[in-house]
């Protein structure tokens, strides 16, 4: 196993009183496998994979619970420990791409430098595997794209630059916060090809995190669905996507409209909006917006249970 | 109800084009062409959906039709009436008909002023309303887009994006417009909000007889609104059709790459749907490529192609497409 992630709570101190943006989140990863986080802005999506990155430096932020990468705890690691870690054998994608770029160096200089940082070869070496990597995230000129900058590449070749250096060290884990979302559809398609060829090269674990569901049903193995910091869903690709349990799941796959076929006249709707984590309602947070609650909703928050696709519900626990 | 008779606005060879740098800058001066030789007639009552990637022109197009953008070449006209250079003042009484939404609700809402008053300055500006009018009309527009009427007294940021783009919604309905350019209006929303709002949109346009032009990168969205579509490829239109027909039957290579591109949800493993990958990125508009624009990335190029630039032409009632090796079906 790659990663084990349990009962991990994550809290931040504000103005106007605490705030839990993770609640008690657990999941494992294995190798070569793909996990989908889906989520809507708030969900707490990108908290925990900033948690596991040990990249919440926040003064005011609370990590509790545990996080194993290859068995090695996580949580309460040195920075100097995470360092070492992050970038070498954990890497992450984020969604803009300018990121994790500098805009004052070439795309060649960047990965190298970070292929330096960790591997310690000479910058020859160095060079020599960046004209490697960005052919095989497909750069149609290698050679020449080293001594671009940044603000000469269009978004979907920063966004391949990106994932170069994410590639650089052959990470054991990678970790992709929205990395599509800001890219066309055409080049979308490229990119998740990219990471299925990675993934079955370098045998690189992934979790993809995303608030599109057909991205998910395309690239993930496993899927994790996240709502107002707790997941209420988790299970393979098929069996999320031909058995959703939960209703937010189904209620959020059935408000996509239709590529084929008839249109319906309305989607159906989910009423309200995703809850201030400020105000989080009693009970279960997705209760006020739910077409099936009913009274031990808002007495307790539903758990996820042990099953392998399970879905924190109280309908589901008692159908 | 769509007339078909009727022609609400129409575009004839519409181009537009920006001049960047200046001779002194290492380049010199050039020409940027955003919206190239655009032929497009809506019909009233109908929703004309936009469609293609970052910088094909589509934002810029929408900008030209409802003149917030002088055109460079080419006819606008609004109701048969040629509007392509009316100055600002002869303009003013057509602004009331036509109206645009933005992408982003929080930048085009001023953050420091009421919502209610936001949404009773167009009334202020263009009506002939009393006071206490302005008041009604404003909670019966609230009413509308399915606000509460103790709302009108918040301020933008206490509202959700969702509830945001409703008082973008309600500004540009305020004034009983003919046609709303809807700009990306529910790409900033929250997926679980965005069909609450692509609902409302259908819900005015029933009651307002309202007649729409969106424009979305989300393609499952873009079908669900429009009647017909035109996808945009470097600043001109390549196809144009219904849009369940365009969908369902894309006769362009670039349409069929772009709807091939979508992902959706599948039950099945991954891989059963064909997926035409594009290489390449969309080329500069500051050079377009000779012949058809497409060509450096279009899977069925000939030499033909790269030479002769392929007219949209209309190949079955209400089917146009330009290119030279459609697939017709």
């Amino acid at each position: 196993m790659i990663l084990s992630v349990r009962d991990l709570r994550v809290s931040f101190r504000t103005h106007d009183g605490p705030v839990r943006a993770i609640d008690g989140v657990s999941f494992n990863l294995e190798e070569s496998e793909i996990l989908g986080v889906v989520g809507e802005s708030g969900s707490g999506k990108t908290v925990s994979l900033l948690a596991v990155m040990g990249l919440i430096t926040d003064p005011n932020a609370t990590i509790e619970g545990s996080i194993r990468y290859k068995g090695r705890e996580l949580v309460g690691l040195p920075p100097r420990e995470l360092r070492r870690l992050r970038g070498n054998e954990i890497a992450m994608i984020f969604q803009d791409p300018m990121t994790a770029l500098t805009p004052v160096y070439t795309i060649g200089w960047q990965i190298a430098e970070q292929i330096r940082a960790h591997r310690g070869v000479s910058k020859a070496k160095a060079m020599e595997r960046v004209e490697q990597l960005l052919a095989e995230v497909n750069f149609p000129n290698p050679h020449e794209a080293m001594s671009r900058y940044p603000h000469q590449l269009s978004g979907g070749m920063r966004q391949r630059a990106v994932i170069a250096m994410a590639l650089s060290c052959d990470p054991a884990l990678l970790v992709a916060d929205e990395p599509t979302t800001a890219l066309d559809v055409t080049v979308q398609a490229g990119i998740l090809d990219l990471v299925r060829k990675l993934r079955a090269k370098h045998k690189s674990a992934v979790v993809f995190i995303t608030h599109d569901m057909g991205v998910v049903s395309e690239l993930a193995d496993r899927v994790m669905v996240m709502y107002a910091g707790r997941v209420v869903e988790r299970g393979t690709r098929s069996e999320l996507f031909s058995d959703p349990r939960h209703p937010y799941t189904r209620a959020l796959l059935g408000s996509i409209p239709p590529l084929t076929g008839q249109k319906p006249r309305r989607l159906p709707a989910i009423p309200g909006s995703p809850p201030s984590l400020l105000r989080l309602p009693q009970g279960c947070a997705f209760g006020p917006r739910c077409p099936v609650r009913y009274e031990p909703c808002e007495a307790g928050k539903p758990g996820l249970g042990s099953d392998a696709h399970a879905a924190a519900c109280f309908r589901v626990a008692q159908a | 109800m769509i007339d078909a008779d009727r022609s609400i606005l129409e575009t004839r060879s519409l181009a537009k084009r920006f001049s960047i740098g200046t001779r002194f800058s290492a380049e010199g001066r050039r020409t940027v062409h955003a919206v190239d030789n655009v032929s497009l007639t809506v019909r009233r009552g109908e929703t004309v959906g936009l469609v293609g990637e970052s910088g094909c022109g589509k934002s810029t197009l929408a900008r030209c039709l409802v003149r917030l953008y002088d055109i460079t070449d080419g006819k606008l006209l609004f109701e048969g009436d040629d509007i392509t250079s009316k100055s600002l003042s002869e303009l003013r009484p057509l602004r009331r008909r036509l109206q645009m939404v933005f992408q982003d609700p929080s930048a085009s809402l001023n953050p420091r002023r009421r919502v209610g008053d936001l949404v009773a300055e167009p009334l202020r500006i263009h009506g002939k309303l009393s006071a206490k009018e302005i008041t009604a009309r404003v909670a019966e527009l609230f009413e509308l887009v399915g606000l509460l009427p103790d709302h009108v007294m918040r301020y933008p940021h206490e509202f959700s994006g969702g509830q945001r783009q409703r008082v973008g919604i309600a500004r540009a309905i305020a004034l009983n417009p003919d046609l709303v350019v809807l700009d990306e209006p529910v790409s900033a929303l929250d997926v679980s909000v965005q069909a609450q709002i692509v609902n409302l949109l259908a819900d005015l346009q029933e009651k307002l007889k309202l007649t729409y032009i969106f424009i979305a990168h989300d393609l499952s969205v873009v079908r669900q609104v429009s009647t017909r579509i035109a996808v945009m490829y470097l600043g001109s239109i390549v196809e144009e059709g219904p849009a369940e027909e365009v969908f369902a039957t894309p006769a362009h290579p670039y349409s069929q790459a772009l709807i091939s591109a979508v992902p959706v949800v599948e039950t099945t493993p991954t891989g059963a749907r064909k997926r035409i990958i594009l290489t390449g990125d969309v080329p500069s508009p500051l050079k377009p490529p000779s012949g058809c624009r497409f060509h450096p990335r279009c899977p069925i190029a000939a030499d033909r192609c790269r030479s002769e630039r392929p007219e949209l032409r209309e190949y079955r009632p209400g089917r146009k497409v330009a290119c030279h090796f459609p697939t017709l079906t």
